[in-house]
């Protein structure tokens, strides 16, 4: 082996460490990353399963415990509240879905007067602050019976959710060249199929995206459901705070509760990843 | 014979009142508890053991009034902007809330709390064995305004009815003052030298004295405002037809001093984010050796098994300025306040009644976890001295104070804006914003001052 050979080889193997290094440096700043983004909820599963009496004192050595799971699970209405809020948020996500597709449609598509006036308006729900706008909708609904009902909270969460699905979702039908549905209109094809078969298809990252992230902002909220219900309805951020009370707070109880509250949105947001970063990236800077 | 007018009309009035005497129940057995059944009475009620001790006797109060009971509890961080904006829509929902005195006074400058003296008075509605001269009397009347800003409870319509409160005290850690061997501090002097020698008393991050700090309401109105009246200071005077804060008076200032003193020497390094439940947490923890705030918070943490030092925690009157004085405490109530705008107030009032009984005070408070009972018969009962029988010291400090407990704020619509800068400035003062407690209590004044202009007295 000559000189130069030598050298080669003594670069390659010099090459083969670094990239062994960049390899095992990116990986263990992703794994320290991961570790402090789970952080939170690493602590929020210790915290469920310490006893009142080792809250403050332990860290991560402690006896383990179940009696918070059973005291909220099995102890208190804690599911009904659970399902009450599924029903709410998903309820709001499909009518914002079948009314703000369209909608978003005809803001890409047609050209009437005030289009952009009307898109801002819809927009600026999103923006308008709960606590100033609650007091009519409270009297209202009551005056026409829609306090403490699922129809009621549904509809007044579109407030949260259609905004959203509107402007991510009309920003991806704008991406759509216009050609595509002339020339399947050409084929034969009737306006419905083209809606459903080709540019439904084409809309579904910023369509998942935007329901993902319109669910997440219906399953928080939380002045319209501490006004709006209460009696026959009361939503899982007003009962995940039933443990703090005026006299005590049980800490291990609201962990087991902000457990059960954060897992449905962490399932979701699991099984669409790939359309999330994709969908939200893609249509949202559009409009 | 001819009969005069005058004589018929006092004829009719005095039948009418023998009538209203022969159909008053004369023993609770003939009380009809069935009268309003079929009606529903909408409830809110904040998240406390009280309410969960009503919510379990709901099935009860059903079978026994034919009354239906549609409620909600809320945690009390939101409660009452849900109160708010429930009663100020005027429709009547719901019939019942859970209320602090200090939110009637602002709930009852707006016409939306119903004065109960009406239902109380009225011997037709009223169960005979009620005994409304059993419920704690300062309780009671801390519930009574007239709502004339300035004018103090205890005389007015009766706007609530308690369910529980709070007064004051010291709670300590025994084992703390054994290590130190020092007694517990009875003066403002002894607290003080308490506080250094209890600095670090359990190892590092330990403390003397978990007190309130947060920037709110609620840091002024148990141990600070309790010592504020203790120093004779008062935080309004009437001068002609306006309230005029007094917080920058001489007493005030002394007291403040202290205070930042108290905070400074031995109160816990994070003191400015602290509410009553990190208070009452570091006392459990073992971090606190004292806990100047509602004499419940330390119970919370004494039941068996509920925090660390669980066992070792006992009650002290709050320090005052020499030995033997009397100590003023402020009062907290959770009291039930009807909606004046309800539809179903009769059967509302039975609501109240038999959740204000003297059966279910004694229920709530031994079978259940609502301790400071609003019934003096439960304080002394032998079932209620059983169950705190080692919370040491608990009930004869409540004996030794409760005479002389009463709201100690001046009743007046902004009492919370008013309140929450008062917390405020206290933080600011600690913090050093300024150049000396005098100059912050002047601030302060000014600005209590100016919340106040609109209110005049007449």
């Amino acid at each position: 082996m000559d000189n130069e050979q030598k050298t080669n080889v003594s670069s390659q193997s010099k090459n083969t460490a670094l990239d062994l290094l960049g390899t095992f440096g990116r990986n263990l700043g992703l794994t320290l990353y991961a570790l402090f983004a789970l952080f939170p909820l690493v602590w929020m599963i210790i915290c469920s399963l310490k006893l009142d009496s080792e809250m403050y004192n332990t860290v991560f050595v402690f006896s383990p415990t179940l009696d918070n799971y059973k005291a909220v699970l099995l102890g208190t209405d804690y599911f009904k509240a659970f399902f009450q809020n599924l029903i709410v948020a998903g309820g709001a996500v499909i009518l914002t879905i079948v009314a703000g597709v369209p909608a978003a449609y005809a803001l890409a598509r047609y050209d009437f007067k005030k289009k952009e006036d009307l898109a801002f308006q819809i927009l600026s729900f999103k923006f308008a602050p709960e606590i100033l706008v609650i007091l009519p909708i409270f009297t209202i609904f009551q005056r026409i019976g829609l306090y403490d009902t699922y129809f009621g909270l549904i509809w007044v969460y579109q407030l949260i959710t259609m905004p959203l699905v509107i402007w991510v979702v009309r920003g991806y039908f704008e991406e759509i060249s216009v050609e595509i549905e002339q020339a399947a209109q050409l084929d034969g094809y009737r306006w419905f199929d083209i809606f459903f078969d080709i540019l439904v298809p084409l809309i579904k990252p910023g369509l998942v995206a935007s329901a993902l992230l319109a669910f997440i902002f219906a399953w928080n909220s939380f002045t319209f459901p501490l006004v709006l219900s209460g009696f026959k309805i009361q939503t899982m951020t007003i009962t995940s705070l039933r443990y703090i009370a005026s006299d005590t707070v049980h800490y291990g109880q609201v962990a087991v509760a902000s457990l059960v509250a954060v897992s449905p949105e962490i399932i979701a947001c699991l099984f669409i990843q790939k359309h999330l970063v994709r969908g939200l990236s893609f249509g949202a800077v559009k409009g | 014979m001819r009969v005069c007018g005058k004589c018929r009309v006092v004829f009719l009035v005095v039948l009418v009142a023998f009538l209203a005497l022969l159909a008053a129940p004369a023993t609770a057995e003939d009380f009809n508890w069935k009268k309003y059944a079929g009606a529903t009475v909408k409830v809110l009620f904040v998240q406390h053991s009280v309410s969960e001790a009503i919510v379990s006797k709901f099935a009860e109060f059903e079978a026994a009034t034919g009354i239906k009971v549609d409620y909600s509890i809320t945690p009390e961080a939101n409660y009452f902007d849900k109160v708010a904006t429930s009663l100020s829509s005027r429709t009547g929902d719901p019939d019942l809330f859970m209320s602090g005195a200090y939110q009637l006074w602002d709930y009852s400058s707006a016409g939306f709390v119903e004065d109960l003296s009406a239902f109380i008075n009225d011997k037709n509605k009223v169960v005979p064995d009620y005994d409304f001269g059993d419920i704690v009397k300062s309780a009671a009347d801390a519930l009574k305004w007239d709502g004339v800003p300035g004018h103090a409870v205890g005389t007015g319509p009766q706007l609530g009815l308690p369910l529980a409160f709070e007064i004051y005290s010291i709670a300590y850690n025994k084992r703390a003052f054994e290590k130190a061997g020092i007694k517990v501090p009875q003066t403002f002097d002894e607290l003080l030298a308490a506080c250094d020698k209890l600095k670090e008393w359990n190892g590092q991050g330990s403390y003397a004295l978990a007190i309130r700090g947060a920037r709110d309401w609620g840091t002024i109105h148990p141990g600070y405002m309790s010592t504020f009246a203790n120093f004779g200071a008062v935080d309004f005077a009437v001068e002609g037809n306006r309230l005029v804060s007094k917080v920058n008076s001489p007493e005030a200032v002394k007291m403040t001093e202290f205070w930042v003193d108290v905070i400074k020497r031995g109160g816990s390094p994070s003191w400015s984010r602290y509410t009553w439940y990190e208070a009452g947490a570091d006392l459990g923890a073992g971090k606190a050796a004292m806990l100047f705030d509602a004499d419940n918070n330390g119970v919370q943490q004494n039941w068996e098994g509920a925090s660390q030092e669980a066992g070792n925690i006992a009650w002290a009157l709050m320090p005052v300025a020499k030995v033997g004085d009397t100590p003023h405490s402020n009062y907290w109530t959770w009291s039930m306040a009807m909606n004046s705008a309800s539809k179903n107030k009769d059967a509302a009032w039975y609501f109240l009644m038999y959740f204000t009984s003297k059966g279910f005070a004694e229920y709530a408070s031994v079978e259940k976890n609502s301790v400071d009972p609003a019934r003096t018969s439960v304080w002394n009962s032998e079932g209620f001295g059983k169950k705190m029988a080692k919370q040491e010291g608990y009930i004869d400090t409540y004996n030794k104070t409760i005479n002389s407990t009463t709201i100690l704020f001046t009743p007046q619509p902004y009492f919370f804006e008013t309140t929450t800068e008062w917390a405020a400035t206290l933080q600011d003062i600690v913090a050093g914003k300024y150049k000396s407690v005098q100059e912050g209590m002047d601030s302060l004044k000014v600005k209590m001052d100016k919340a106040l202009e609109d209110v005049e007295i007449k």
